[in-house]
């Protein structure tokens, strides 16, 4: 198996002190992300819903709409305006549905409690899922992004260090509810429904069905506390070239912080 | 008598009101194969769950090579390899990902292809775990318990929905791992799996350890009769046999005799047989085994509980 040659033996020491942040630090980490990403990958469902629907949808749109500004979308096009909202429609399927689901099986496998008897222990697991999705998720977002803007002429996010945060901020704040929901959950079915119960009324307030700008004014400011709503609105502000708005970050963080303390504190590992 | 490398004493777990583990006190020997037995819910698995630093007890202390598994979980997970009853992995988890994924996470691992090709799983590699037999998941499972180098290797349940021949395989594989210095805590209820392997076994029931002894001394402990079939070469009358002082009972089923008894039940029957001018053929003797004293002994501790002795004397 040449893929763990590089990490055997690798640090001899001690390696307690290492600390709990993602990344290196254990032996085995990169193993067990890398474990897990090949194991998403090979979920058909997942990467359907969490890769290939998004961006078949943005072409479908795309070509079907055509190029009409709209004063009701604040002079952009319908592509624009769905571009943001077609991103965080990865995020919310990732975080909310195919994380939790993977986390409960684990769990009621005993998968956690054997990776517990070993070294690693199970806490890397958790961590490795997060960042496997994170990155997937990025991916997904830089993805759709070039496409909308080779295909239908979409504004690239000239405000990158600010879409670049609120995409992390997304991804965390997804991730924090997700493993709320693994936490909660009994068992992986238990989970999808949680997951889908909270995904709608999210993609709802993002957009998905009734664009952000043409909701009215109470709707608008229900989406605005929602993490999907907040994450479509910073991303929005980026593609057209400005900072997103400080309620957005306000919003993202909150949701992180909170879902993922309480996550935490309440996660069952057998 | 090598060192003690694990020493439990007055171990005490309790689940809410039901107190599972009660007082469970013993120690392994290093490169011993330590059986525990006992019947379903006696607290078996508990008391190695404690062990590997799985679950804390409420009472008692655990050493194992000086370590407290409570405090010292991540150096015991280097030392110690666990096969626990009921964990899976993922379904979509191939053989060959798995054995180099826990190999990942050791010091000085195991060579994985080795491993692999001594449990009869080298052409399993690309096979995703929910695809493969129960034997085979169980062989993985072993060797997963081993990846680590481990000098302690906890098995729990073994060999338990594995078919005869899977069974004896399993049980050579296990003498392997014993030459190699590696110490064994086997929890089982196989009574034959427990004789050919352990050195020594504890009998658990109801949260206390009943007996500790080596299979044969635990058998002895139970002063059972001896059984002697066979098949007489000529019609005798069988139950003019019980004249003898060593005979208590002769059972006659067709062509076949059971004389029971005891002492030197054997030679007075061949003297007889001898003296009559027939000869026994195929003959058979059954004596108290493992099982018998399983059996005797939880009887005895669960009439030693004042209710049931209550119950027996009324």
């Amino acid at each position: 198996m040449s893929h763990i040659s590089g990490i055997r033996g690798r640090r001899p020491g001690p390696r307690r002190a290492a600390g709990r942040g993602l990344g290196s630090g254990s032996p085995g980490f990169g193993t067990l992300a890398r474990t897990e990403l090949r194991m998403f990958l090979r979920e058909p469902l997942a990467l359907f819903w969490g890769v290939v629907f998004p961006l078949v949808l943005l072409i479908v749109i795309g070509t079907a709409t055509g190029n009409k500004h709209r004063a009701i979308y604040g002079g952009l096009r319908f592509i624009d305006v769905y571009t943001p909202v077609l991103i965080v429609f990865v995020f919310g399927i990732v975080g909310l549905q195919a994380m939790p689901a993977t986390l409960v099986s684990y769990r009621e496998k005993g998968y956690l409690r054997r990776l517990s008897t070993t070294p690693i222990g199970a806490a890397r697991l958790l961590q490795a899922q997060w960042l496997i999705y994170t990155t997937l998720c990025l991916a997904a977002a830089v993805v759709t992004v070039l496409v909308a803007a080779i295909a239908f002429s979409v504004h690239l996010p000239t405000q990158f260090l600010g879409f670049v945060v609120i995409l992390l901020l997304t991804a965390g704040a997804m991730l924090a509810i997700g493993t709320l929901i693994a936490s909660i959950a009994p068992q992986p079915r238990a989970s999808q429904l949680i997951g889908a119960l909270l995904f709608y009324p999210m993609m709802f307030f993002a957009g998905l069905w009734v664009p952000q700008a043409s909701m009215g004014e109470t709707l608008r400011t229900i989406g605005h506390a929602t993490p999907l709503g907040a994450a479509v609105d910073g991303l929005s502000s980026t593609l057209a070239g400005q900072w997103p708005p400080g309620w957005c970050f306000l919003c993202l963080i909150a949701w992180t912080v909170i879902g993922g303390r309480v996550a935490v504190r309440v996660f069952r590992w057998e | 008598m090598a060192d003690d490398v694990i020493t439990v004493e007055n171990l005490r777990v309790r689940y809410g009101e039901k107190v599972a583990v009660d007082g469970v006190s013993f120690t392994v020997a290093e490169g011993e194969i330590f059986g525990i037995l006992g019947p379903n819910g006696a607290g078996k698995t508990t008391t190695v769950e404690c062990i590997g630093g799985l679950r804390i007890p409420d009472g008692g202390t655990i050493t194992v090579h000086g370590l407290d598994p409570r405090r010292d979980r991540r150096a015991l997970a280097e030392l110690v390899g666990i096969q626990l009853q009921h964990a899976e992995l993922p379904d979509k988890l191939r053989v060959g990902e798995a054995i180099a994924l826990f190999a990942s996470f050791y010091r000085t691992p195991a060579d994985p292809e080795a491993l692999l090709a001594q449990l009869g799983l080298e052409d399993r590699r690309e096979t995703p775990f929910a695809k493969l037999s129960g034997g085979q998941k169980q062989r993985l499972s072993i060797a997963l318990a081993l990846i680590g180098n481990p000098r302690i290797a906890i098995l729990d349940e073994l060999t338990t929905g594995l078919d005869p021949q899977a069974r004896r395989d399993t049980w050579g594989l296990i003498e392997g791992v014993r030459e190699r210095g590696v110490t064994i805590i086997l929890v089982t209820h196989f009574m034959e799996e427990a004789e050919r392997l352990c050195d020594r076994v504890a009998l658990i029931n109801r949260g206390r350890v009943v007996a500790t002894d080596s299979p044969s001394g635990m058998a002895g402990r139970v002063h059972g009769e001896l059984h002697f079939h066979f098949q007489p070469s000529a019609p005798i009358d069988a139950v003019g046999l019980e004249r003898f002082e060593e005979v208590s009972a002769v059972h006659v089923r067709g062509s076949d005799v059971e004389v029971v008894g005891h002492g030197n039940l054997l030679g007075v029957v061949v003297g007889e047989l001898n003296a009559l001018g027939v000869v026994a053929q195929r003959p058979r003797i059954d004596q108290a085994n493992l099982e018998d004293a399983f059996v005797e002994l939880t009887r005895e501790d669960a009439l030693n509980t004042p209710m049931v002795a209550e119950a027996v004397a009324r």
